[in-house]
């Protein structure tokens, strides 16, 4: 590509003479095959990024990159908390969109004369779809709670167990959560949301490991060779959507306040220190919680349905959190940089954190082995699980890819799907889908994205995380 | 004039290209394509009002606005409009949207799925005005 230096076989570098106004290079991480896919808007985010005061280190992407709106999905961004920014387009409108991955004692052989019955019983049991609302409704006080608790409000609730709290990145709740920076119509979108998936590439998913490829960890995860699991990706809905609408605007203004220069209206930022980035911190933690409270809810379904339309006890079902991960947040951590520790604002959009083994962070049943890290594949191919690493700690602020990544618009989907029948070829090919929206299957079909495991490939060369499992789609559902 | 309104590709994202004769009919056409992308318009009866008004300093950002104080309503409370009033007020330091929209409330068992918008977005954002057309593009997180 033209501009760009290859660093390896696994990273792309922006230089800071890219663009003008560059703080710090730019580094893309893709191998020469996705290299042919980078648009060059992406690369020109990542430039961007690369332009704002106080950043840290490089502007990243993994490998799943494309373009967003002012940061490219897949970019890591972090920001020393004297001096940098924080900014919502780092973080992307759906607040805390994140993955859950769930196993179970239960086998495929088990299983697989049940799969339809399954499916059907989750798509009426998870509330999916456009201007679809969900069996709770919040009070303004359980509303604020779950804000402040997130995840914690929901076992409280009997949504789940102490378990799934030690199983969830930052435990489910991110503390700094303010109620009452929030704006009124936040509120009144995320009143009956909770407890409902949304649309788009939100999903639950059942699926069969296929493939092992470390015995040993897995193992720790609970993970086996022909198990079923069950992955739940969705966020903070129509609540955080609201929150970032509010705070773009907001900052915005801000931006022109402390005068930093936006190359693009959708990098709207403010000093970390200041009041606006204080207020959107404490607003965004707040949706972020407001996400993990929701995954934690369709769990508790996702769970019921298996129990009852099997009609199994808890113990035999086994069913339990391996762990949630978030891919779009942004975090106050610390890092080593050039050996000196310091306090960043790491945005991840698109991108998940994959701590090391060892990180003060993870729950003490894994902290010798480093953090699970869950990537969401296409609804016909495969999805991931990996392991964080040392490397991946040191070079990208622990940080690796988030999924496959669209390939084709969804116009174009639309059009390549004109006359199939998306739901029968899956079918053919074993796997049950169920969706909500008419044009959702032939959106979200396997050939709209890219194949995860060129994604995934790239991240465990380049070592930022391990391949620890394969895992095979069997029945979808959608919004 | 052309179609007042088309969704259109714009690198991978959802975009809606908007155009009208007067600012005004540029508004309603967003406001159309903005539901026409939500559910087939043509079955949403009309049996319910609501009132907005929305406040900016330039058209980008009233264009917006609107659009993303729809996307509230419908998120919020699933209103959907097929008739709309509209005016807009130009003063020396803002313009001000008055609109009465006249819809319905979606229900998924009667009215048709189609794309869940999570906001209007600055992304790409363009407003023209060429001799009497006005046209806008604006791309949309779905």
């Amino acid at each position: 590509m033209k501009g760009l230096k290859r660093i390896d076989n696994a990273r792309l570098e922006v230089p800071k003479g890219y663009k003008e106004g560059m703080n710090t290079n730019g580094i893309i991480y893709v191998d020469e095959v996705l290299e042919k896919g980078l648009e060059e808007k992406s690369i020109e985010q990542v430039a961007n990024v690369a332009t704002l005061p106080g950043i840290v280190g490089s502007s990243l992407a993994m490998p799943d990159i494309h373009a967003g709106y002012g940061f490219s999905i897949g970019g890591v961004a972090a920001f020393d908390i004297r001096g940098g920014i924080i900014s919502p387009g780092g973080v992307g409108y759906d607040i805390n969109c994140g993955v859950r991955l769930l196993r179970t004692n239960l086998t495929l052989a088990e299983i697989s004369g049940r799969l339809k019955e399954l499916v059907d019983g989750m798509f009426r049991n998870v509330p999916t779809g456009v201007g679809s609302k969900g069996s709770l409704r919040l009070s303004q006080e359980d509303h604020r709670k779950v804000l402040i608790r997130g995840a914690r409000w929901a076992v409280e609730h009997g949504y789940g167990s102490q378990e799934d709290l030690e199983h969830t990145e930052s435990h489910g709740c991110l503390e700094g959560a303010d109620p009452d920076v929030i704006s009124k119509k936040a509120y009144e979108r995320g009143r009956a949301q909770l407890g409902t998936l949304g649309s788009g590439n939100h999903f639950v998913e059942i699926q069969v490991v296929d493939e092992v490829y470390d015995e040993t960890i897995a193992n720790r995860l609970g993970l086996f060779k022909d198990q079923i699991t069950v992955m739940i990706h969705t966020g903070s809905r129509g609540f955080g959507h609201q929150v970032c609408t509010d705070f773009i605007e907001i900052m915005q203004r801000a931006a022109n306040k402390y005068g930093i220069r936006l190359p693009d209206r959708e990098l709207a930022c403010a000093p970390f220190d200041s009041r606006e980035a204080r207020d959107y911190f404490a607003a965004m933690s707040a949706a972020a919680n407001y996400a993990w409270a929701n995954r934690q809810i369709i769990m508790h379904w996702v769970k019921e349905t298996f129990l009852k339309t099997l009609n199994i006890s808890p113990k035999d079902a086994g069913i339990s959190l391996v762990y949630d991960v978030a891919h779009n947040i942004a975090k106050v951590e610390e890092h080593i940089v050039n050996g000196k520790k310091m306090k960043l604002i790491v945005h991840r959009k698109g991108a998940t954190r994959a701590f090391p083994p060892g990180h003060p962070e993870l729950p003490d049943s894994y902290r010798d082995i480093g953090q699970p890290v869950i990537i969401p594949g296409d609804m016909g191919r495969a999805s991931f699980v990996l392991i964080g690493t040392q490397k991946g700690m040191d070079e990208a602020f622990g940080s690796t890819c988030h999924g496959a990544g669209r390939v084709l618009s969804r116009h174009q989907a639309i059009k390549q799907a004109k006359g199939r029948a998306i739901w029968k070829e899956m079918e053919e090919q074993g796997i049950i889908v169920r969706a909500m929206g008419r044009g959702t299957l032939a959106e979200e079909m396997p050939e709209a994205y890219k194949d995860v495991s060129n994604v995934v490939e790239v991240v465990h060369n380049a070592g930022l995380s391990k391949k620890v499992a394969k895992l095979r789609p069997l029945g979808v559902i959608k919004g | 004039m052309g179609v007042p309104y088309e969704q259109v590709d714009i690198a991978g994202d959802v975009g809606l290209k908007i155009r009208g004769k007067t600012l005004v009919d540029l508004f309603k056409n967003a406001a159309k394509g903005l539901f026409d992308m939500t559910t087939d318009i043509n079955r949403v009866m009309v049996n319910e009002d609501r009132q907005t008004t929305i406040e900016a300093e330039n058209i980008e950002d009233l264009l917006i606005r609107w659009l993303n104080d729809l996307i509230f309503t419908f998120d919020s409370e699933g209103f959907i409009a097929k008739e709309l009033d509209l005016d807009i007020n130009q003063s020396a330091e803002k313009l001000t949207l008055r609109a009465s929209l006249h819809g319905e409330i979606f229900d998924p068992e009667r009215h048709e799925s189609r794309l869940l918008i999570k906001a209007a977005t600055y992304h790409k954002l363009s407003i023209t005005r060429r001799d009497d057309l006005w046209e806008a593009t604006v791309v949309f997180d779905i």
